[in-house]
């Protein structure tokens, strides 16, 4: 027991940073659902700003609730399928705290305008660096776990969690432009470039691997059921690392870069179905009998919801890589739809079903309320859907407007229904968030003992 | 056969091959494409003041909702200019936006004098009153100043021609309008050709009709002339040459629906009265122009002679 309580203090505390930060993230995305409905509800506050509480809700919904979930994960996946301990636990303990002082860090300096005003790399040079350390300390102590493992065959999720680190580490660095620590920038449109290939890998090579690498251990663990094959992972991981890489660019499709470099990334998103479905089938082919299994643990049931957000999202991605789709979808709400799918749908259930499946391995206790957490799932799912379908939707009209020549303030009074109804919705999802904590924070509190 | 991973291929070989990746698709056309490094032909530098402007742009997100690209699919503002590489020499970073929740700024530049953007930034319902950008009534005089400074170069030169055919119609606007009321009316009224005022509105005042005008007066024009046409909206306060007070028109017998259309169509350049035939089609200028006519001004030409060739599903036209 007392080998439990430090082997996972770091899983817990980023548990609970998960925890914590999700109502943050939540709720700077509710006042500024509530300003895009009625723009004037804080007029005057900068601090409140629509336009600075983008970049603050972004970040923290990545590093506040996402990451830090799956991180937690991962510190109790790695040292389990390498029959071993976690390998210098105090190292991640400082991560988890250093990583809770980089998002006080992003919530302050966002919102009172020190940013680097770069869509996935607004934050500031000395956050940058706090980041980078967060990561390295991971690094150490996942290589170091996986160096003295006792099981000989390395597991896949392993090779995620431990390549997703690296990746994003060297994305990080690259795509924030560290050695111009006032700007963060390169000079001209190819910063552009940088930028977009920054911003869909920073997500890309941690969020998807990480997510991907804990649906990899706990869809089978949950089901007592292997995964289909372990050549489609081969193919699956180093089909992600090769094609997801390059496809930055279809984000500028429409904006004056090299031709050369539009065509492979669209060439390569298209390519992205392959390690999408070499996951999916790996994962979804051996619960063709056992699916009920999924349902008995709320937990894996997230996670496998994760993973249908993901088939979802990863349909999506490579439709709107084909110019003639993004024609009519870019610059649009569309595209904020998809985004919310992609990182609350596929990687925030991910995250938070690894919350609730392994809190009670790393806590030794019970999870507190299985109803709420099942509440959480149906307020959650529901505002999910209704924003995708809302969002979706807004997006369709006006990029037919556009398209038909009509200017942006002419489909503005059209919107104001959907920026209402997304508004609802987020309250549903903000007082699913709030289960979530609750739920966790009286688990590790209260919660029964696993042993009694 | 079974593959076997381990430490040192994925922690050194995935890394090096992600490092291959960033030469591959970041160094190497950062190299290569020569139209980043050369600035387009519009080009110009930005001046301390636009700088200082385009700082505040970063800092309080504008790019989060606002592009700075023309697509060859885009109309309206800018449209007849695709971006070009080189409008974004020496920018650190580019501000080219993802998304167009306001609309593009790349060629906003000499598109509204000053006044009207000190009215906008203050809170951009006074003259747009379906806008949904925050207020930014809290820039102190020096950020505003400088915000607008940015604004008004966005564009380069071409920007900067516009901004000096505003300047220059500014001055005819305010002599005018320091001459008096009906002074500035008649100025007004003798820059619309004689072709268009001899034009009768050609939309009878129908009640649909009218009802749309009220629609299209409320989202467009009601922040600056007001709700009952004095021009006394909020915007007002903020602007000079300030809008126009509607009842005066009818004072002046020569005012028709022709003459309406005109200004609506085209504005009134050098004053914060923009031009709306981007933004409005002809019906609902004439709808709108049916609407001053009957409501504000209360003399009416609409469907009166001369019309021409009769519009195939309207009633009759009547005798004057």
């Amino acid at each position: 027991m007392e080998e439990t309580r430090t082997q996972f203090l770091a899983s817990r505390l980023f548990f609970l940073t998960a925890a914590f930060w999700v109502l943050v993230a939540m709720t700077l995305g509710l006042i500024m659902a509530i300003q895009l409905a009625v723009p004037e509800t804080y007029a005057d506050i900068p601090q409140l700003l629509y336009s600075r509480l983008r970049p603050a809700h972004v970040n923290l919904v990545v590093f506040g609730l996402v990451l830090p979930g799956l991180v937690g994960a991962a510190l109790y996946v790695v040292p389990t399928v390498c029959r071993t301990t976690l390998f210098a636990p105090w190292l991640a303990v400082a991560s988890a705290v250093l990583w809770n002082g980089v998002n006080l860090g992003i919530l302050g300096t966002l919102i009172h305008g020190m940013t680097q005003g770069r869509e996935y790399a607004e934050l500031i040079w000395e956050l940058d660096v706090a980041v980078l350390v967060m990561y390295a300390l991971l690094i150490v102590c996942v290589f170091g776990t996986i160096a003295r493992r006792k099981e000989k065959l390395l597991y896949v999720s392993a090779w995620y969690i431990a390549g997703g680190l690296c990746w994003t580490a060297v994305v990080w660095v690259v795509g924030n432009v560290m050695w111009h620590p006032d700007t963060g920038s390169l000079s001209g449109i190819s910063d552009a470039i940088l930028n977009w290939f920054h911003g869909h890998n920073v997500l890309g090579l941690v969020i998807t691997p990480a997510a991907v690498g804990v649906a990899y251990f706990i869809i089978p663990h949950a089901t007592r059921t292997p995964i289909y094959s372990h050549t489609l992972s081969l193919l699956g991981f180093w089909m992600l690392l090769f094609v997801y890489t390059h496809t930055g660019t279809h984000h500028l499709l429409q904006a004056p870069v090299p031709q050369w470099l539009k065509v492979l990334s669209i060439v390569d998103s298209v390519a992205l179905l392959i390690p999408v479905f070499a996951f999916l089938t790996n994962v979804w082919l051996p619960l063709r009998e056992r699916i009920g299994r999924l349902h008995q643990d709320v937990g894996a049931k997230f996670v496998f919801v994760g993973t249908v957000w993901y088939f979802i999202t990863c349909l999506q991605g490579p439709l709107h890589s084909l110019p003639v789709v993004q024609r009519l979808t870019h610059f649009t709400n569309w595209v904020v739809g998809h985004a919310h799918i992609a990182v609350l749908g596929f990687a925030g259930f991910i995250s938070m079903g690894a919350v609730f499946y392994l809190l009670p391995r790393v806590s030794g206790r019970r999870l507190w309320s299985v109803r709420m957490a099942e509440a959480q799932y149906w307020l959650m799912s529901i505002g999910l859907i209704g924003f995708f379908l809302t969002l979706t939707s807004a997006g369709l009209i006006q990029g037919q407007a556009w398209l038909n020549g009509e200017v942006i303030y002419r489909i503005l009074p059209q919107m104001s229904l959907y920026m209402v109804l997304r508004a609802l919705l987020g309250i549903m999802m903000l007082t699913g968030g709030t289960l979530f904590t609750i739920n966790v924070v009286m688990t590790i509190w209260r919660g029964q003992k696993v042993d009694s | 056969m079974i593959i076997h991973m381990n430490a040192k291929l994925i922690g050194i070989g995935t890394t090096l091959v992600i490092l291959a990746i960033v030469v591959a698709v970041v160094f190497v056309p950062h190299a290569t494409f020569e139209a980043a490094h050369r600035p387009s032909d519009d080009y110009r530098p930005l001046t301390t003041l636009e700088m200082q402007g385009r700082k505040l742009y970063l800092k309080n997100g504008c790019n989060n909702c606002h592009t700075q690209y023309i697509r060859a699919v885009d109309w309206g503002l800018g449209a007849e200019r695709l971006a070009q590489a080189g409008d974004y020499f020496g920018q650190t970073p580019p501000m080219l936006g993802s998304i167009r929740t306001g609309p593009d700024l790349s060629q906003v530049g000499g598109e509204h004098t000053d006044d009207w953007h000190a009215a906008h930034f203050h809170n951009p319902r006074y003259p747009r009153p379906e806008s949904i950008m925050p207020n930014f009534g809290f820039f102190s005089p020096a950020e505003l100043r400088a915000s607008i400074a940015y604004m008004q170069s966005l564009g380069f030169r071409a920007a900067d021609a516009r901004v000096r055919r505003q300047l220059a119609w500014r001055e005819k606007a305010m002599a005018a309008y320091a001459a008096g009321i009906d002074q500035n009316i008649r100025w007004l009224h003798d820059l619309v050709p004689q072709g268009w005022r001899d034009v009768p509105n050609p939309y009878p005042a129908t009640e649909v009709s009218l009802g749309r005008g009220a629609t299209i007066y409320q989202r467009w024009c009601l922040g600056c002339h007001g709700p009952v046409g004095d021009g006394q909206g909020p915007a007002a306060a903020f602007l000079y040459p300030p809008p126009l007070n509607f009842t005066t028109l009818a004072r002046h017998a020569d005012s028709s629906g022709g003459l309406l259309y005109y200004q609506i169509m085209n504005g009134i350049t050098g004053t914060a009265m923009p031009y709306l035939k981007r933004e409005l089609e002809s019906e609902k200028i004439w709808d709108v122009s049916n609407y001053l006519a009957q409501y504000f001004i209360g003399n009416n030409d609409a469907n009166l002679e001369p019309k021409g060739i009769d519009a195939a599903y309207e009633p009759a036209a009547k005798e004057p």
